[in-house]
Formats: structure tokens, sequence, C-alpha cells
């Protein structure tokens, strides 16, 4: 029914199987949207958070899709300062997937804010000493990057191309993409690392203070190397649960090579700067603010083995099997590598959001518990089902994979006398 | 009462942060701005049909982006980084400048490929339209007997008005029979004096621009049989499905209509990658 809308030479599913696939994801999207609106027309009553326990499941979200969403930023960089060709196979996806992202996080924290109607506040009457004004311009403005970035990908669908002034005027931002490009790794760097910076600043929350360079803490930075890590980890995964469920395979096994190694090498390096940042802290800001770090970790069921898992299991593992070629050429291998350094970044978010707010910070203090109400459940399941949505139409329509056909043609029907054929095509020769 | 944002004569820290943002943000609006002028200066120059053709070109698969070359056997999986726009093109002109001998050899092939009538009087755009120069210096363009094949009987044929200028790889017509619809390249840029249509044997006659006709990048002699017995293959293996195993050779003349011949076959997705219109 929709052919005359999907690209001519690429298979799609059709009409009927794709609504079903749509259709739990809409659902979910129906219900989320149900419990975001009591959010916002009751209140934070609706939630489990409390004075307390400010940050919750929402802010968790926050943080870990953002991270997630950092391939954006680092492909742009890639493909567009540094002219690695090879990255353009994933650069649509990054797209799609950084705005999902980052348009997600700000709905969630629409609803946990509250009021949207006065978030014009925020930027009239900023407070520049806060890195909270920081983030609030920083994702503001970087997702005003990602959604230019975002429209020559939808204007270059063939009903859009139909029109000359919308065709024009993506080709030529197309061709402004390496100033997005700058302006977005400039903002990414940035909010990725005041997210951080946010909770290594507070002194009174001895579990996440760091000390630092400058007004930045150790946070900061780890926050920006975990993230840069974890992006190309995250396009990996994703695109290669694209081709899964497609049956094609989507982007060359040379780009899924630099980007697994480019991870690698970063999973690694964030594991030892890790493990240094935590050694310092474990000895000496800790015992300074009159601590002593096994308190942090006597608390079930945040025992040591969280942190243990952080560093090694979801951060030295995850880049050990993606720096093996062999390891990235298996499916397997490769998914299980980007999928434990998916896992070890939102492992961190979770440590940094709700174990920090959990644990005590005066002897007269108990362990907090926080269980997120089914209001929260279902908003945070909503942005995860816009998320698949927003993907799943973009995949279907427009043109995300520049190199899909290839994998996906049918070995070739030979006609006798067809000439000479290029080397790669002899293989599929009938 | 001035909002905080405007008042740069206040705290240092709040003006250099500002600041930052204020480049950011105008940033963007100057690349979007940018981006707004450029377009309107290429829609004035006429360049919209170019454009709209550099795009459709990335969004080809591989195997339909292949260099003449690369399909008449000289150059094998080379794949044209030009748009099809050999006149600019070194590796062509080198290619062509050691060829006449072989060309003259190959063209004795012309003619009947598989049945298919390509007259070696024409030349062939890859979007399977043909080109006759007349002796008045206009020229008919018309469909190939693969296209026209390809299509059958149309329900609709909507053609340019004389007086119309078409660019080489921009729409020069559309064809729709039933809900499948396609539009059908020009292969070179000129002005409409005369339409057609299926029943003339050709679509439209057109004069040359100011510096006269460019064929060089359209296909002729030797290079026509190869490229059309790799179109064959296409259609073939579209026709066939993931599901034909291991087929015989097949035989016979193909038929006049092929999606009355085998009207399950999905015959808009077919057009529009035979004629190169992703």
């Amino acid at each position: 029914m929709d052919r005359s809308w999907l690209p001519a030479t690429r298979s799609r599913a059709p009409l009927p199987r794709f609504a079903l696939w749509l259709l739990p994801w809409v659902l979910l999207l129906a219900w989320g949207g149900y419990a975001a609106g009591l959010c916002l027309v009751r209140g934070l009553n609706q939630t489990n958070m409390d004075n307390r326990f400010v940050f919750g499941l929402w802010i968790f979200l926050d943080l870990a899709i953002i991270a997630l969403g950092a391939g954006a930023f680092v492909s742009g960089v890639l493909v567009y300062l540094l002219k690695r060709d090879e990255v353009k196979d994933v650069i649509g996806t990054a797209v799609v997937v950084g705005f999902a992202c980052y348009s997600g996080a700000i709905g969630a924290l629409m609803v946990d804010v509250g009021q949207p109607l006065r978030a014009w506040f925020t930027f009239w009457h900023p407070n520049p000493h806060s890195m909270l004004a920081e983030i609030t311009f920083c994702l503001t403005c970087y997702l005003a990057v990602l959604a230019i970035e975002y429209v020559p990908l939808v204007l270059r669908h063939r009903r859009a191309r139909s029109a000359s002034p919308l065709l024009a005027f993506q080709f030529e931002l197309h061709h402004l993409m390496i100033v997005l490009a700058a302006v977005g790794a400039f903002l990414s760097f940035f909010h990725q690392g005041s997210l951080g910076g946010l909770f290594g600043v507070l002194r009174g929350r001895p579990f996440a203070f760091r000390e630092g360079f400058a007004v930045w803490p150790t946070t900061f930075f780890l926050f920006v190397l975990s993230a840069v890590a974890t992006g190309p980890a995250f396009l990996i995964l994703i695109t290669r649960t694209a081709s899964a469920l497609t049956g094609k395979r989507l982007v060359r096994q040379g780009t899924v090579d630099f980007l697994g190694r480019l991870s690698a090498w970063l999973l690694i390096a964030y594991a030892g700067v890790k493990s240094l940042d935590t050694l310092v802290w474990l000895n000496r800001t800790t015992p300074a603010s009159g601590f002593h770090p096994y308190q942090f970790y006597s608390q079930p069921p945040f025992g040591g083995w969280i942190l243990l898992t952080e560093i090694v299991l979801l951060a030295l593992v995850p880049g050990l099997i993606l720096l093996g070629k062999a390891r990235r050429r298996s499916t397997p291998w490769l998914l299980t590598g980007a999928a434990l350094a998916c896992a070890g970044v939102t492992l961190n978010r979770f440590v940094l959001t709700i174990q920090t707010l959990a644990l005590p910070t005066l002897p007269v203090d108990r362990l907090l518990l926080y269980v997120p109400s089914w209001q929260e459940v279902a908003t945070f399941a909503a942005i995860v089902a816009y998320g698949v949505i927003l993907y799943s139409l973009s995949y279907r329509y427009l043109p995300l994979f520049p190199h899909e056909e290839e994998a996906a043609a049918a070995p070739p029907v030979r006609v006798s006398g067809a000439g000479p054929r290029p080397p790669q095509e002899t293989r599929h020769a009938a | 009462m001035l909002p905080e944002l405007f008042n740069p004569l206040g705290d240092p820290v709040r003006t250099a942060f500002l600041g930052a943002f204020y480049v950011v943000v105008s940033c963007l609006a100057v690349t979007l701005a940018f981006a707004l002028l450029r377009a309107r200066r290429d829609l004035r120059a006429g360049r919209a049909d170019a454009i709209r053709w550099h795009e459709e070109f990335d969004d080809l698969p591989e195997a339909r982006r292949r260099c003449r070359h690369a399909v008449s056997g000289r150059l094998p999986g080379r794949v044209c980084p030009n748009g099809f726009a050999c006149g600019g093109c070194e590796t062509h002109r080198t290619l062509v400048a050691g060829l006449p001998a072989t060309r003259a050899a190959e063209g004795s092939e012309g003619g009947d490929v598989l049945g298919f009538d390509l007259p070696r009087a024409r030349a062939y755009h890859r979007g399977h339209t043909w080109v006759e120069v007349l002796k008045d210096g206009t020229a008919w363009v018309g469909l190939d007997d693969f296209g026209t094949r390809l299509v059958g009987a149309p329900d609709e044929v909507t053609l340019p008005a004389p007086g119309s200028v078409l660019h080489a790889n921009g729409p020069a017509w559309r064809m729709r029979r039933g809900r499948a619809q396609v539009r059908i390249l020009s292969p070179l840029d000129g002005k409409v004096v005369e339409t057609g249509g299926p029943d003339r044997g050709w679509y439209l006659r057109i004069t040359p621009p100011g510096d006269g006709w460019d064929l060089r990048h359209l296909l002729t002699d030797g290079e026509v049989r190869p490229w059309m017995l790799r179109e064959i293959e296409n259609l073939q293996t579209r026709l066939a499905g993931a599901a034909t195993g291991a087929s015989l050779a097949d035989g016979g003349t193909p038929v006049g209509d092929f999606p009355q011949a085998c009207p399950e076959a999905d015959w808009e997705g077919i057009w529009r990658e035979l004629f190169l219109d992703p």
C-alpha cells in the first residue's frame, strides 16, 4: 500500500507485517503518554520520588540514553572532520539514534521538571554557576543540531525530493554538515562532561564526590570518555539488531571493524582511567571526607561487586572482546561485546544517580529505598518505544544505509555472453 | 524588567557562559541562512535537475552505478564517481582515445540483443532512453525496446509541453500503469519542440542547447550489447525472487508486455530500479 513511499531499490517488509511490528510499541507509547499526562496534570505525587530521592528512573534514563546517543557526535566528527568515509555507512543511523535519544531525554526531563509551559524560564534567567544551566543549554542546542542533521535525511525521501526548493535546501545543508559536526562536538563534550560533573561536585555526597582539574571533577572527563567509547558500540548493536530483524547485512564489515576497534581502545582506556580514579577516591578523597570506603559497599544490595562489574566485566572485558579481529567478525562475540559496553555505561549512570542518592550521608541516615511507580515505568517505556518507532520508520522510508542493497541482493542470474564480471560479483554467480 | 539573559555587564562568568551559547546559536542560524541562500541561488540558476540527479545517483545501488567501462569489461568493478557525466571524466577520455579500432569491431555486434531491437544508429542512456540526431539538427528521444516492453501498455504518459527545457539526467516524462508510476530520465540537455508518444515510436523531439549536442555520456556501438545483457540479468534476478534455486537456461524471444505476462511481480519497484528512479 505504501510502495510508492518506499526506497525503490531496497526491499521492505509488507505494510501489514510492519504495522504488526509497530503495534506493541505504539501501545507502549500510548500507555506512557497517559502516565506522563497524569504526572504533568497531577504533579510528581504520581511518582515515588520525594524530597530526598530527587533523581529517579527518569534521570537515570536521561543519563543513560544521552551516553548511548553519543554515537551521533562521534560519527559526525569521524565523517565530517576526520574524513573517515567508511563511517558514512552508519551516519544515518547515528543521526536518527542521536535524535531519538536526545529528544526522548528532553521529553522525560519535561515530565520530571514539570510545568513545561514555563520551560522558557531557564533560558530567560539562567544561572551560569550551575552545571544544570550548562546542561540545559547544551542539550537544547544539541537537539537543534541533531534536528538540523535529521532534516536532510528526511528531505532525501523521494516524495520530498520532488519539490525542488526542499531538494536544493537539503543539498546545500548537507554541504554545511562540517559546521554542524563541529558545533555538535563542542556541545556534546561539555554536556556529556557536565552531566558527570554535576555529581562529582556534590561534596555532601561523598560517594559521588571527586577531585579534579580546575572546576571540573574527574567524573566530568570520565563521562565524556565513557560516552565516546560506548557510542560506537551502541551503533554496532543497533545496526546488527536491525540486520538480524531484516535479514540483511546493512553495514560493511570494514565499518564494523573500525567502530569496534575504536570502541575497544576507548573502553580499555576508560577502564584504566576509571580504575586510577577509583584508587585515588578510595585512598584519598573518601578518607579526607571522614568516611571509610567500605561503608559505601556494605549496604546490600550495593556491594563491591557493582564496582568490579562496572570496571572489569562491563568495560575491560568488552574492550578486550572488541579488540580481537576474529571476535569482531563473529556476530555472537560482536553483539556480546557491544551489549556489555552499553550495559557498562548504563550501570555507571545508575550508580551515579540511584546508588548515590540511596546511600546514607549522615550517621543517623539509613539506606533509602526507591522503587519507581508505574507512572515512572510507563514513561520510561514510552521513551524506549518512541525510539524504536522513530528508528523503524526511518529505516523503512529513508535511505539510512548506503550499502544496503549490495549485501541484500539475490545472486544474479547469468545471461550467456553478458561479458566479463568484476571479481566480487564472480563469487556470487550461479 | 530586563531578563538576566540580556545583562552582559554583570557577572563575567555569566557573560562568558552566555557568550559561548550566543556563538553556538549564531552558528546554527548562519548555517541555516547560508543553506537557504545557496538553495535559492541553485534554483535561480536552474540547477534543480542536476542536484536531483546527484542525490538520486547516490541512492542507486552500486550495481546500478557501474562505469560504462566496467559494464563492457575494460575496467571490471569500477563504480562511476561522476553521475554518468563521462564528458568530464579523465578515465573515460583516456580509454576512448585508444579505442577506435576496437569499437569499430564491436560495433558489428549491435542491433538485436537476445530479441531486443537496439538500432546501431542510436545512442542509449542508461535510464533506457535513446537519442537519434536528425538531419535538421534536432533529435528524437524515445524509450528503448527493453524499456518499452518493461512498461507495456501505459495508462497515462505525461509529456512536457513544447518549449520546456530538459536537462540531461533530469526528468523528461512520466508514465503510469495502474497504480505504478515512474519518471523517465532525459538523455540530453535540450528544448522540446514536438511531442510524440508510444504510438509514434518516439516521445520527444528536442533542439540542442547553444553549444550543440553532447553525446559523450551515452552508450554507443559495442557498449550497448554488454549493457543490455546486464539489464536483462537484472530483470531476471528481480523476477526470479529469492526463493528460486538453480534454473535451466531460458530461451525464446521476449514478450511485448512484461507486466501483463507476469502481473504478480513488483513492477513499480522494478521500473524504479531499471529506470534509475530510486
